[in-house]
């Protein structure tokens, strides 16, 4: 068994195994059930890729995280049900969701897109100095990981480019200091050397600051060297799962389940 | 007097009448932008704030006490209607809300003539008689002190949004409510604090205008129609607009008045709905509004 170049062999080596803990969810829209019971753990710090063909349930998978979409089953972060919670208590819990699309508040300036993902911690009666210190550093912090949104952080949301506007979602989401990343299609629309970077970012802020990521994507590639862990879904049931690097190695049965080949597929 | 004398004079008393029109468009807009509802009861929320006012000082108290006392009930009334009578249809067709808002006009409106009666009252006149004179032109206090506390109100709204954190969180939740959940942020409590805010906006149209029109539940029937022509020619997402259309309405109203005799008093109605027509044929989203894009 070959050595892969890139991707991550390293395992988190994290204590909490099941610091997202799902356990047999069902979700779907109306009469339509998308996910037909799915089992999985992400531990505490590691990156997990949840890859599968349009229309398997990825994106309803990460909004029965957050509440957007109602699930069945059990859905717990750090022991704590997250199931029946409406994305605002979600949040409070923790989840940050950066959802398909991007959801940046266009009217607003890049800062106060920043500010607003902070809001749980400036809200009445968190004002005060240590507070507000506190958020200017991570505004730095989000601006050092994002250097082009320090340039634009002055401008309307609306006016940025649509990997900006990713950076900015991202950036809004790490505001909420998530212990719970969700990030839904980050390639979306975007060109391969953005999605690149962007990628790299979020394996950064994963490295330093320990945050637990779901990513969903299309871009098998991409995914898998970001990522510790790795599940392929298919019309609502996880059809494999295991260790990013391995999935990676195991590029036919990938090419199966993905409609795509893993091992040569150029990013984007 | 010359005619650019009287010419400005009519201009002057234009914006009087434009300032309390500018406010209650200003409160149509804030809902507007909050909720994506036309609220058509936001004159009768205005009168039912006037007679709380009226009864307040008919009970002895000063009127600058009454005041905001009343802005701090319609304030009250305005997030308890949202809760009680918004919130069940929100989300429902656009038909849906915009017939609940005509119920709450008429329930409103009768609500008022039950309590008060329908007969005409006078309401006292808080600014003092007289005014200054500019060149000619005379000034009156009323007029003044009416464009003096528009102003203060757009002040303070500006200040809000703008300079304080809540005002920043309100925005957010006006510009993307499914973000601004996911940001953690309680958007019903949000839009429960809109319809607060629009509601004591548009109390002070209410209560600036009633010396002038007499107070009586139907006091506001026309000056909503005012505010709908400004709302629409400033664009009905733009506090900025809602002011600028206000003011705009109120001198075409003043001026059509005084210099077209085909128009006259009697017609000079008919100007808010020519406004209102030839904004719609010509520029849809108004002066200062975002035409709306529909994302395929």
């Amino acid at each position: 068994m070959s050595e892969p170049t890139t991707g991550r062999t390293e395992s988190a080596e994290s204590a909490e195994p099941d610091f997202l803990k799902v356990s047999d969810l069902h979700a779907g829209y109306g009469q339509a059930r998308v996910l037909q019971g799915l089992d999985f753990s992400v531990a505490r710090g590691e990156v997990c890729a949840i890859l599968g063909p349009n229309g398997a349930g990825k994106t309803t998978t990460l909004r029965a995280l957050c509440g957007m979409v109602r699930g069945r089953g059990s859905v717990t972060l750090n022991g704590t049900e997250l199931l029946g919670r409406s994305p605002e208590q979600a949040a409070r819990l923790g989840v940050a969701h950066v959802p398909e699309g991007r959801g940046t508040f266009n009217d607003l300036t890049v800062e106060e897109n920043l500010r607003i993902g902070a809001h749980l911690r400036t809200g009445l009666g968190r004002r005060g100095r240590a507070g507000r210190a506190a958020v200017a550093a991570d505004l730095e912090r989000i601006y050092d990981y994002f250097p082009k949104l320090r340039q634009r952080s002055r401008q309307a949301a609306g006016s940025l480019s649509g990997g900006e506007q990713q950076m900015l979602a991202i950036g809004r989401a790490l505001m909420l200091r998530p212990s719970l990343l969700l990030l839904d299609e980050p390639s979306l629309g975007l060109a391969p050397l953005v999605t690149r970077e962007l990628f790299e970012i979020v394996r950064a802020v994963n490295e330093e600051e320990r945050t637990t990521v779901v990513v969903v994507e299309q871009n098998a590639q991409l995914a898998l060297d970001v990522a510790h862990q790795a599940h392929v879904l298919e019309a609502g049931r996880l059809v494999l799962s295991g260790p990013a690097a391995q999935i990676r190695e195991d590029g036919q049965v990938a090419e199966v389940y993905l409609g795509v080949s893993v091992s040569s597929r150029k990013a984007g | 007097m010359s005619a650019v004398t009287e010419f400005l004079q009519q201009v002057t008393e234009g914006l009087g009448s434009g300032a309390v029109y500018a406010s209650l468009a200003l409160a149509l807009v804030l809902i507007h932008r909050f909720t994506g509802i036309v609220n058509f009861a936001q004159g009768e929320l205005a009168m039912i704030s006037t007679y709380v006012a009226w009864q307040l000082v008919a009970s002895g108290m000063s009127f600058w006490l009454a005041l905001p006392v009343t802005l701090a009930v319609s304030f009250a009334g305005g997030m308890l209607i949202e809760r009680i009578v918004i919130r069940p249809v929100q989300g429902a067709p656009e038909l849906t809300v915009v017939i609940v808002t005509v119920g709450l006009f008429v329930f409103v409106n009768a609500m008022a003539g039950l309590i008060w009666s329908f007969t005409v009252k006078d309401f006292p006149q808080q600014f003092p008689d007289g005014g200054i004179d500019l060149a000619g032109v005379r000034v009156d206090w009323s007029t003044l002190g009416i464009i003096g506390v528009v102003a203060v109100v757009m002040g303070l709204l500006y200040l809000l949004f703008q300079h304080i954190s809540a005002g920043l969180v309100m925005r957010a939740v006006a510009c993307n409510p499914a973000s601004a959940r996911l940001a953690g942020i309680r958007v019903s409590r949000v839009l429960m604090l809109g319809w607060g805010l629009a509601a004591t906006v548009g109390a002070v149209s209410g209560v600036l205008v009633a010396p002038v029109l007499f107070l009586e539940p139907n006091m506001m029937g026309g000056v909503l129609i005012y505010a709908f022509a400004a709302a629409t020619l400033g664009g009905f997402d733009s506090p900025v607009g809602a002011v600028v259309g206000g003011l705009f309405v109120g001198v075409a109203e003043t001026l059509t008045g005084a210099y077209v005799d085909v128009v006259g008093a009697d017609l000079k109605v008919g100007v808010p709905l020519v406004i209102i027509l030839a904004v719609l044929l010509a520029r849809p989203q108004g002066l200062f509004g975002r035409a709306a894009v529909e994302r395929a």
